[in-house]
């Protein structure tokens, strides 16, 4: 048997199997005798069989699974303690904003879109009497108008309104162009820009040096009903 | 296992009697009768006494009158020795046990040196290492063939493989293992004959 016979036929490996008899047998061990390369093969064939096997009658070992424990900071949120209540809280807002807000704002959508007279409160004269302060019964999340006239003297570019709390704190700002402030002002306040309590309502006039002057100054008392 | 050549040389001092050159002859040979001789002898005594006859007889051909003549058949030789004091040991003991399809049961050295040890420990973890890399299929394979020594052909219908897949199974177990294995065994060679005046391979 020469070398390249023994490797085609996978000698070793029939021989490790104990697959080679009679002529095959003595054939290959001849060979093997002079052929380092094959005895360092057989050997190395019997060393793996031998120790295999020791090997193959340990069961294999199953490591237990390992729980992985994420280390991020951002892994709590994953905790059912944390998830339960966080959904509970989602439902009561989305039921609230359902059930309870949903349906006010439609109905305050639909009462401002209805056609409506309106009875607005007249400032024309307040400045005049120091002592009546004009009353006006507010509905809550609904609105008032005021009706007032602006002092067009002076000849300002254009005017500001401005209404400020009872305790003085600016509410709201708006420009009056000299157009509007020729004839009786109607402005729609809603009540939610109001404040319960003596509101003031300040016209000043802004000339074409930018300064502001004030005009007139009316004061209204407002209720607002819930 | 170091690659050698047994050139004319190496027969002249194995037939002068040179200590290192009959060392290396006898570690060389040795394993390989063993290989040869564990499926046939169940016996470890039987083993050594047909190991040991056959370089006895070797020895004497060489450093006879006529000698070898050709240098490279030495291992032939030896094989060819080896085969009749085979023989001549089945007759002795009137029995024609031949282990051709038996694996015998590894023969544990009396005291194996430390080195021995370190490798043993070692070789267990590189086949652990090739071991572990198969499917489970081939685990079976392998444990029914060499451990639980079961029937080949039966095995192999009862995974649905044939034997070329056995055969190829262990040729490429054995490659694998082989690639680190040799590494360790030349180097285990190179400390042993580090203080001998000459190379253990020639």
């Amino acid at each position: 048997m020469t070398h390249e016979d023994a490797l085609q036929e996978m000698a070793v490996e029939r021989y490790l199997l104990g697959e080679l008899s009679g002529t095959s047998l003595e054939s290959f061990e001849e060979h093997l005798f002079e052929c380092s390369d094959c005895a360092a093969d057989l050997k190395t064939g019997m060393a793996f069989i031998d120790a295999a096997r020791i090997e193959l009658r340990t069961p294999v070992r199953v490591a237990k699974p390992q729980v992985e424990r994420s280390s991020r900071w951002t892994s709590w949120f994953a905790s059912p303690w944390v998830l339960g209540p966080a959904l509970a809280a989602c439902l009561l807002i989305l039921g609230f904003q359902t059930f309870v807000l949903q349906p006010r704002l439609k109905l305050e959508v639909a009462g401002a879109q209805a056609p409506a007279v309106l009875n607005p409160l007249v400032l024309a004269n307040a400045g005049a009497r120091g002592d009546s302060v004009p009353e006006v019964i507010a509905p809550e999340h609904g609105s008032i108008v005021i009706s007032l006239d602006v002092p067009t003297i002076g000849g300002f570019s254009s005017y500001r309104g401005s209404l400020y709390a009872p305790d003085g704190s600016l509410l709201w700002q708006t420009t009056i162009s000299p157009e509007q402030a020729r004839d009786a002002l109607l402005i729609r306040v809603p009540t939610d820009t109001t404040k319960d309590g003596l509101n003031t309502f300040l016209i000043q006039g802004l000339s074409s040096s930018g300064t502001l002057e004030d005009l007139a100054k009316y004061r209204f008392s407002v209720r607002i009903q819930k | 296992m170091n690659f050698v050549t047994f050139d004319a040389s190496y027969v002249s001092k194995l037939r002068a009697g040179d200590a290192p050159t009959e060392q290396h002859f006898i570690a060389y040979f040795s394993e390989l009768m063993l290989l040869k001789l564990r499926p046939r002898l169940r016996m470890p005594e039987q083993i050594e006494d047909v190991k040991q006859e056959t370089f006895s007889r070797t020895l004497s051909l060489i450093r006879s009158e006529g000698g070898l003549r050709h240098a490279e058949r030495l291992g032939p030789l030896v094989n060819s020795i080896c085969n009749n004091v085979l023989m001549e040991q089945y007759r002795v003991s009137n029995r024609a046990e031949t282990l051709e399809d038996e694996v015998a049961e590894r023969l544990v050295e009396a005291t194996p040196d430390a080195l021995s040890k370190v490798i043993s420990e070692d070789t267990r973890n590189l086949v652990r290492n090739v071991l572990a890399g198969m499917n489970e299929r081939d685990r079976s394979l392998l444990r029914a063939v060499f451990l639980e020594e079961r029937d080949k052909d039966e095995v192999c219908t009862e995974l649905g493989v044939d034997r070329d897949y056995l055969r190829v199974l262990l040729h490429r177990a054995k490659g694998s293992f082989r690639t680190v294995y040799s590494k360790r065994v030349n180097m285990k060679n190179t400390i042993e004959t580090a203080g001998g005046s000459r190379p253990a391979a020639l």
